[in-house]
Order: C-alpha cells, then sequence, then structure tokens
C-alpha cells in the first residue's frame, strides 16, 4: 500500500535492473543501458515502420536492395521486385520512417531541451506557442510566397517553408523568453499565459491569412491545425534533416551547460558556465529544430514534453544521457504513432497529431496534478 | 592557464581587493563606496542588521551583480574574466539553492567537480570525502529535492569544496570561498562543523569570505570582521578589535555586550539588559 | 540564336515523334489506350459525382474502393474507403491494388498523387466545374476512362436533355431570388459561398441569383456583409442523416434575422453531395432546389 514517490521510482527501476551498485548515486550505468536499449527500439521501430502498413510486403526480400539505389536516379524496381512493392517502401514508407525518426527527435530534444533552459519540467515547444509561432511563419510564407514573396521563394528553393518556420519559432522563442524571464528567473504561469497570449495572437493572424488564401493554399494551411506525417517524400526529407541533423549533434555540447543551469543561472555561471551564450545558442536551436519539424510535419503535440519526463523518471535528469535518450525515445515513438496512423484506419489514415494528443493530453495533465504544489501555479 | 602567466610572488595575488564598490538597484543605493582588503589564509566575516547589504556586497564580489569600483582577486579585475578562470579561482555558496530537476546528491556534487583533469576515480574519491567533510557520508544515491533544508545547504557546501579542493594550488594564486550565510539552516552541531570547515580551508591558505549572522560563531571563527550597516563599511579589522560592545550596539540598534561564557571561557555575545 | 532553338526544337519534335511511334507500334492503333481502359477491373473511384456516374454508368462492379465523399448510392458506400479527397494516403490507395484511378480535379495532397503516378498505377484526371457543360464533360472523361465511351455518350446525352428541361423549368418559376448558400453557421460566424464554387452554380442552374458574388471560394461574412446580401432565401446542406438543421438556429444570428430571409424563416436544406456533386443527380437537384423557390415566390 505504500504510494511510491516521485523520487523513488528511478530507485526502484534501478534495483530491479541490478545495475547500480547500491548508494553510489552513479545513475550513468543505467542510462547507457537504457540508452543501448533505446538504439534497438529505435530501429526495430523503424524495422516495424518499413514492415507494416495496409500492403502486406516481403520487406526482408526488398531491403537488401535499398542502400545500392536508394540514392540512384534510376526508375524502376530492382531485379525480383514488384514496382508497387519498391514504391511502397523507397518512396513512400521510407522516407515516411525518416522523417518520422527526424521530426520525433527533434521535437523530443527541442522539448529536453527548452525545459533545461526555462528550468520547468513544462516548457514545451507546443505549449509555450513555440510551435504555433513556427506554424504562423510558414503559413506566411505558403500564403505570400506565391506573391509578396515570390523573390525569396525562389532562391530558397525547398528550404524557404522551413526557414520562414524558423524565424518564426525564433521570433517567438526570444519574444517569450523576454517576457517570461525576469531576474533570471522563469515564471511559469508567465510562461503558459504568454503560451495562452501568442497562440491566441497567431491563431487570429492565421485566420487573416485564411482569409486572402485561394483554395490550394487553404488546404496547404488546414495541414497545420492537424500535423501529419503523410505527405513524407524524399524531398521534405532534405530539407528539413539538414537542420535537424546540426541541431541533434551540435545539443551534445550544451549538455554540461544545461545540468549547471539546474542551480540557478548565477550558480551556474559560478561554475564555469557561460550562461548568456548557452541561452543563445539552446533558443536558437530549439527554434530551427522546431521550425523545421513544424514545416514538413506541422504541429505535432506532446512528443517535446512525454518523451523527457518519461527519461527523467527512468535515467535521472543529466543532459548528458538525457539528450541522446530523448533523440531515440522521440524518434521511435513517432515512428511508432505514425506506423498506427497509417494502420488503424487503413485504406485511409488518421492524422497522427491526434493520436499524440490523445496520448500526450491525459499524460500533461498528469504531471500537472502531479507537480501542482511545487510549481505556485 | 591564465593563473601561470600572472601568478607571482607579488603579494597582491593573495589579495581580495575591494575599492570603492558601489551597488545600485534603481534609485536605491545598497552598497555604497565600500572598500577593503583580504587575503587568503583568512576568514572574513561580513556581518550587520538586516538588509545592511552584506549579501548585495558579496554578489558584486562575485560578479553576479553589476557595480561600480573595483573588485581584484589574486590582482586581477574579476569583471575581465570569463566565467571558467572565475569557477577555477572561487567557488560561491548561495543563500538558497532550489534546483529546477530531481538530481540526486551525487549528481549535484558532481556539477562542481570541473577539473576535467580528473579520472573517474578520483572524482569519486572527492565526492565521497566532500560528503564525509559535510557529514552526508552515504548521501549519494539520495534525491536532492527530498532532503531537508540543511541537508541541501550542506550538499551545496560539498559541491563548491569539490569546485575548489585545494586552498593553495599547485600552479595558481590561493583559491577563495565565498559564502552567504552557510549556516543559516543548519543545527548547533552542524553550525559548528561547517565553520570549522570553512576555519580550516583558511587555515590551508585558502580565502574565505562568509556573510554570517551568529555573532558567537563569528567570534569563534572569524579572522577578521567586516560589520556593515545600511549599506556603508561601520568597521573593519580583525575580529577582536572590531567585536566590541560599543561597535556592535551601534552595528544592530541593540543593546548588546560580550562576556565570556562560564563554562567554556570563549566569549560571547549577549544581549545587555541594562544593568 | 534563333536557329539553335530551332534546330532544339525540331530535334525535340522528332524524339517525341518516335517515341510515340514506338509506344503505339506494337497495339497497333490509337485504341490501344481504350482497350487498355476496358481491361481496368480494380477501380477507385474519388470524389462522389465521379462515383456516382460510375454507377449510372453501369460499371460500379469494376470499382474496389472509394473516396469519403462518395456515399452514393448506398452500395458505393460498402467500399472500402481511402480517406478524405484531399488527405488521400498513397499506401491506402495502393494497398487495394488497383488498375486505374479516376481522380476528381481537386484530389490531393500533391505528394500522394505523385507517388501514386510514379508506382506506375493508370490515373484518369476528370475535370469539374459548376455548369450543366461541366457534368457532361465529367461523364464523357469517365466513360473514356472506362473504355466505355458509347454508354458515356449515350448517358451524356440524357442527362443534357434533362438538365436543359430542369433549366427551363426552372428559369420560369425561380428567377431573380436571392439565394444565400451557409456551408457553416457555428458560433455566429457565417461561411458563405462567393462565385466560382459549387453552390454558386447550382443556384445559377436552379434560375437564381447568388446573393453574395463579390469574392470567390468560401468566405466568412460580417453582419454588414450579411445584411447587404439581402438574400430572399438561405440555403444548407444537410448533416448527416437525422440531423436535421432547424431554420430557428440558423436566424438566431441578428444580421441574418434581418434579412428578408431571416423575416420569414425562409430556409431550403439539401443533401450536400446531391446539392454540390455536379454528377448524374443534379437535374432533380436542380428541379427540387427550383420547385422549393418557386413555392417561396408565391
Amino acid at each position: 500500500m505504500s504510494e511510491m514517490t516521485f523520487s523513488e521510482r528511478p530507485m526502484r527501476l534501478k534495483n530491479w535492473f541490478g545495475i547500480e551498485a547500491a548508494g553510489t548515486g552513479n545513475r550513468e550505468p543505467l542510462a547507457r543501458a537504457v540508452i543501448a536499449l533505446l538504439v534497438v527500439i529505435t530501429a526495430g521501430s523503424m524495422f516495424a515502420g518499413l514492415a507494416i502498413g495496409p500492403i502486406s510486403i516481403p520487406v526482408l526480400d526488398v531491403l537488401p536492395h535499398l542502400p545500392a539505389h536508394l540514392f540512384s536516379s534510376r526508375e524502376g524496381a530492382p531485379a525480383g521486385v514488384s514496382l508497387r512493392d519498391w514504391i511502397v517502401i523507397k518512396d513512400i514508407r521510407l522516407p515516411r520512417v525518416v522523417l518520422g525518426a527526424l521530426v520525433g527527435a527533434a521535437l523530443a530534444v527541442s522539448g529536453a531541451v527548452m525545459q533545461g533552459l526555462f528550468r520547468n519540467p513544462l516548457a514545451d515547444p507546443g505549449i509555450v506557442g513555440v510551435s504555433a509561432g513556427a506554424g504562423l511563419g510558414a503559413a506566411l510564407f505558403i500564403v505570400l510566397g506565391g506573391s509578396a514573396l515570390a523573390p525569396v521563394a525562389a532562391v530558397l528553393g525547398y528550404y524557404a517553408v522551413p526557414l520562414a518556420a524558423f524565424v518564426g519559432g525564433l521570433i517567438t522563442t526570444l519574444l517569450l523568453y523576454r517576457i517570461g524571464t525576469r531576474g533570471g528567473i522563469t515564471s511559469v504561469a508567465t510562461l503558459l499565459l504568454a503560451g495562452i497570449a501568442l497562440g491566441a495572437l497567431t491563431g487570429a493572424t492565421t485566420g487573416l491569412l485564411v482569409y486572402v488564401a485561394d483554395d490550394q493554399e487553404l488546404r496547404d494551411l488546414q495541414f497545420w491545425g492537424l500535423g501529419s506525417l503523410a505527405g513524407s517524400n524524399w524531398e521534405k526529407v532534405t530539407s528539413a534533416a539538414p537542420i535537424i541533423l546540426v541541431m541533434l549533434f551540435a545539443v551534445p555540447f550544451l549538455a554540461r551547460g544545461l545540468n549547471g543551469l539546474t542551480l540557478g543561472e548565477a550558480a551556474a555561471t559560478h561554475i564555469g558556465i557561460r550562461v548568456q551564450r548557452l541561452k543563445n545558442i539552446s533558443i536558437l536551436m530549439v527554434a530551427a529544430a522546431t521550425g523545421a519539424s513544424v514545416a514538413v510535419s506541422g504541429g505535432i503535440g506532446f512528443v517535446g514534453i512525454v518523451v523527457p519526463h518519461l527519461l527523467r523518471l527512468t535515467i535521472g535528469p543529466d543532459h548528458r544521457y538525457l539528450l541522446p535518450a530523448a533523440a531515440l525515445l522521440g524518434a521511435s515513438l513517432l515512428i511508432a504513432a505514425d506506423t498506427l496512423s497509417r494502420t488503424i484506419v487503413a485504406p485511409a489514415e488518421l492524422p497522427i497529431g491526434i493520436i499524440t494528443a490523445f496520448a500526450g493530453a491525459p499524460f500533461f495533465l498528469w504531471i500537472l496534478l502531479r507537480r501542482r504544489g511545487l510549481m505556485g501555479l | 592557464m591564465l593563473q601561470h602567466m600572472t601568478f607571482s610572488s607579488d603579494a597582491s595575488v593573495c589579495e581580495l581587493h575591494v575599492n570603492r564598490v558601489t551597488v545600485q538597484m534603481g534609485k536605491t543605493t545598497i552598497v555604497s563606496n565600500l572598500s577593503f582588503d583580504a587575503k587568503a589564509g583568512e576568514f572574513l566575516a561580513i556581518i550587520g542588521p538586516s538588509g545592511s547589504g552584506k549579501t548585495t556586497l558579496l554578489r558584486a564580489m562575485t560578479g553576479e551583480l553589476v557595480c561600480s569600483g573595483d573588485v581584484f582577486l589574486a590582482g586581477q579585475d574579476v569583471r575581465g574574466l570569463s566565467p571558467e578562470i572565475q569557477a577555477e579561482m572561487r567557488g560561491v555558496l548561495p543563500q538558497a539553492s532550489q534546483i529546477s530537476f530531481p538530481l540526486n546528491v551525487a549528481e549535484v556534487i558532481g556539477l562542481g567537480l570541473i577539473d576535467r583533469r580528473h579520472n573517474k576515480n578520483a572524482r569519486t574519491r572527492r565526492l565521497a570525502e566532500a560528503l564525509s567533510k559535510v557529514g552526508l557520508s552515504g548521501f549519494e544515491g539520495r534525491n536532492y529535492q527530498d532532503l531537508s533544508g540543511g541537508e541541501q545547504q550542506r550538499v551545496q557546501l560539498a559541491r563548491v569544496l569539490c569546485q575548489v579542493w585545494e586552498p593553495v594550488p599547485i600552479d595558481g594564486p590561493p583559491r577563495w570561498l565565498f559564502l552567504d550565510e552557510p549556516v543559516s539552516s543548519l543545527d548547533i552541531k552542524h553550525q559548528y562543523q561547517i565553520m570549522q570547515l570553512a576555519a580550516e580551508y583558511a587555515a590551508r591558505g585558502g580565502g574565505v569570505v562568509a556573510v554570517m549572522h551568529d555573532l558567537n560563531l563569528t567570534l569563534t571563527f572569524a579572522d577578521k570582521v567586516l560589520v556593515m550597516q545600511k549599506g556603508q563599511r561601520l568597521a573593519f579589522g580583525a575580529t577582536e578589535e572590531v567585536m566590541r560592545s560599543d561597535l556592535l550596539s551601534k552595528a544592530y540598534d541593540f543593546p548588546l555586550s560580550l562576556t565570556r561564557c562560564a563554562v567554556a571561557g570563549a566569549p560571547i555575545v549577549v544581549p545587555f539588559n541594562g544593568r | 540564336m534563333r536557329t539553335l532553338f530551332h534546330s532544339r526544337f525540331y530535334s525535340l519534335t522528332a524524339a517525341c515523334a518516335l517515341t510515340a511511334a514506338a509506344l503505339l507500334a506494337p497495339s497497333k492503333s490509337l485504341l490501344a489506350e481504350g482497350t487498355l481502359a476496358q481491361s481496368a477491373h480494380r477501380i477507385v473511384a474519388v470524389g462522389g459525382s465521379v462515383t456516382e456516374i460510375v454507377f449510372a454508368l453501369g460499371e460500379e462492379d469494376r470499382l474496389v474502393a472509394r473516396d469519403t465523399t462518395s456515399n452514393h448510392p448506398a452500395s458505393a458506400a460498402k467500399l472500402p474507403d481511402v480517406g478524405y479527397i484531399r488527405a488521400l494516403s498513397p499506401e491506402g490507395v495502393m494497398s487495394v491494388d488497383p488498375d486505374l484511378i479516376l481522380m476528381l480535379e481537386g484530389s490531393g495532397p500533391v505528394e500522394t498523387v505523385d507517388v501514386l503516378k510514379k508506382s506506375g498505377v493508370a490515373i484518369a484526371d476528370i475535370p469539374e466545374e459548376f455548369t450543366d457543360q461541366g457534368i457532361l464533360n465529367k461523364v464523357l472523361a469517365v466513360g473514356e476512362a472506362l473504355g466505355v465511351p458509347e454508354k458515356a455518350e449515350k448517358l451524356a446525352e440524357k442527362l443534357k436533355v434533362d438538365l436543359e428541361t430542369a433549366q427551363s423549368e426552372a428559369d420560369m418559376s425561380s428567377s431573380d431570388l436571392r439565394v444565400l448558400f451557409i456551408l457553416t453557421a457555428r458560433d455566429g460566424r457565417i461561411l458563405a459561398s462567393g462565385s466560382e464554387t459549387a453552390a454558386s452554380g447550382i443556384i445559377a442552374l436552379a434560375g437564381a441569383r447568388n446573393a453574395v458574388d463579390d469574392f470567390s471560394g468560401y468566405k466568412q461574412l460580417s453582419d454588414e456583409a450579411v445584411l447587404s446580401a439581402a438574400p430572399d432565401v438561405v440555403l444548407m446542406m444537410q448533416r448527416g442523416e437525422n440531423h436535421n438543421v432547424h431554420p430557428e438556429e440558423v436566424f438566431d444570428h441578428p444580421a441574418l434575422a434581418q434579412t428578408p430571409a431571416g423575416q420569414n424563416k425562409r430556409v431550403i436544406v439539401m443533401g450536400g453531395q446531391y446539392l454540390l456533386g455536379f454528377g448524374p443527380r443534379t437535374a432533380d437537384a436542380i428541379r427540387e432546389l427550383s420547385d422549393q423557390l418557386s413555392d417561396i415566390r408565391s
């Protein structure tokens, strides 16, 4: 009947894993084991994402041909594979799995970095309005890209919409930081309220765009509301991958700084962390990755809050392990959710945003309930 | 590296030099035109009534607050030093330390192990030593946020100690500890234990600057005392010179008297009852 | 420059001709495409009117799937649903193993269409235009894609007569009424149809006038725009089987209540696909709409 507290849980799990020598407080072996497990899970979910779908395909027969043919411009299926199976694997499922992995990793890591930066486990690009800002940037470009911004669109090509989303996300994040932080202390209440206000503002602006948009633009706009990986193709992968990969590889260098920031900004400075630089880079990274994700998949919510939280319960809040683990868990969760979205109402499909919201929103409420006393909300 | 270049036998490298420091918040002047010098190897206590600007002065000295005037540590203007260099020269214990995520004790202290030359074993050893110094041996795996206020304060001190472990490193000037009310939420046993620790640090050649509320602990452990009143320096000097009935009564605007403890024979401060 | 252009142009033309010849040679004639289409027996119909036309042509046995908007006739609704016309899932479509996809103009998203084209499935684009001729073009296009052009011509002929009759009847009875088509009226926000919409098309065919024609597509109307539109009657879509719109609810809107339609509580509710589909049932829809309009007039 004894109720476990928040903090006992990881302890108990540790003993269960039998990894940690009692009492040393060293969670690193556990974290490494979990990351190794997550690597396996991510690989497994990627394989499942390739193997499962409305069409049953002997995926093991197709996979060996992929490396050789992926980057060749040759049309048509390799010998021994039907064109349909080839197209389904190479042009439908694979870009979708890759994009799902990138977006999932980007969202989860952005969430973790933002939480570290704001020193609060409820900060999430989706909840505080960064995604909305990125979506607005993308929407502006979709509607104005054909007219007012046409020269920019011509120069940037595929990267135009992700970049517009990035700029939208960046402006929103900077605004949030300015509004929510006073004297180095971030007020959650202010942050969430600012998020609501920004959400309303972006909603209104998007509404304005709807009015001037034509039919085709409207359809593209509608896409931001729900969030989906349905339109995945290699063009989207190549437009989002550079931004997201740069972020994923840069973010481990922020880990020590984010750990230090747990103590507060002043104490972090005292242990030798350049806090202002850390904040600048973090904000840039979060905005870039969120922007790129929103640009290719719309607003997929709650990954950024659920994944880091689950991992903190398991391996602790050390960012050196939390960030890579979040990337892996985010990737595998999103691939799994997307596989579900493709198959649950087959041959039609459900937008993935619906699935993540159904899973994530109750979880968010649960965190709120548990932390109600601590946050002074 | 920087210490290497500038470290010399010059006496100023052993000093904390505070010259005409003024801190303003909005239009209010919190610390006004305050100067003093302290030496490594001494325990300096800053005392004074609440609101006299003690903590603000400490935060100005550690570069946390913007101030006018000069703060030189080991012969160098602290405002010109990077956080990395400053972190190697001095540790800072803040008054209250809320952390934002459920780190365990080992992880919190690990944040102070900034010397990357140490391998894993050395780190583990130092961590255990630091914990035993603050009387928390075996607390490594405990969740920091579940500890009592006093235990949290000692964990933070262990973290700061790890950061500036050797008071006098082989390749640099003496190091400094800046402590903001280090014993404010401790029981009497741990108050003495922690003060002993700070005094030892000074005795081994390091510099210690501590904001203190407890006058008896100050009497017992401090080598020098800076008395502040309304943001200004009221008195500064060796403990026995400064800790006088008249001066303390004036500083705190409350009748205080120095006497000798009947049991231990040590000097203590008591409220003067007027007779 | 000019010669270069010309030489390129000619070589391109030659290449095209050669390719065409090479493609046509084995199958002898232009009928090749028709033969292929006639043999298509696993067809996905995307677009409610397209599906209705396939049924009207009696070729429904060749259908294997349909989109969400294709819910008429009842047996069409029993086919597997590959998603909303504008949000088709590429693998979902491919999973029914089609050999021909009939796609109404506006089907998408474009990424799905790209992949489907790449997969080698034949795709027939069916044009959409909200006029009587648009319906006939649709029928002919579907007939050609299915390889039954004669049947399609016959159907088109019949529909043409039907439509003309319905229109001439409508012109006599209900002209000049101002009709406001309301897509949704949630939370007091009225989303109405401007020009170049299916609603605008059917209103014109029924011999009435669209009350708002100063914008194209579907837009939200301000109160003043509602007042200046001054509709004589409101036209709405029926939502679901048992969920009729109550006129009172629509006219709760303060501005709408002040219009002639609101003061006389005049609202016409018709099935969405029936009213806006521009398919085989449109002649009936015109007749029904103009009947209701003339009832209102008299």
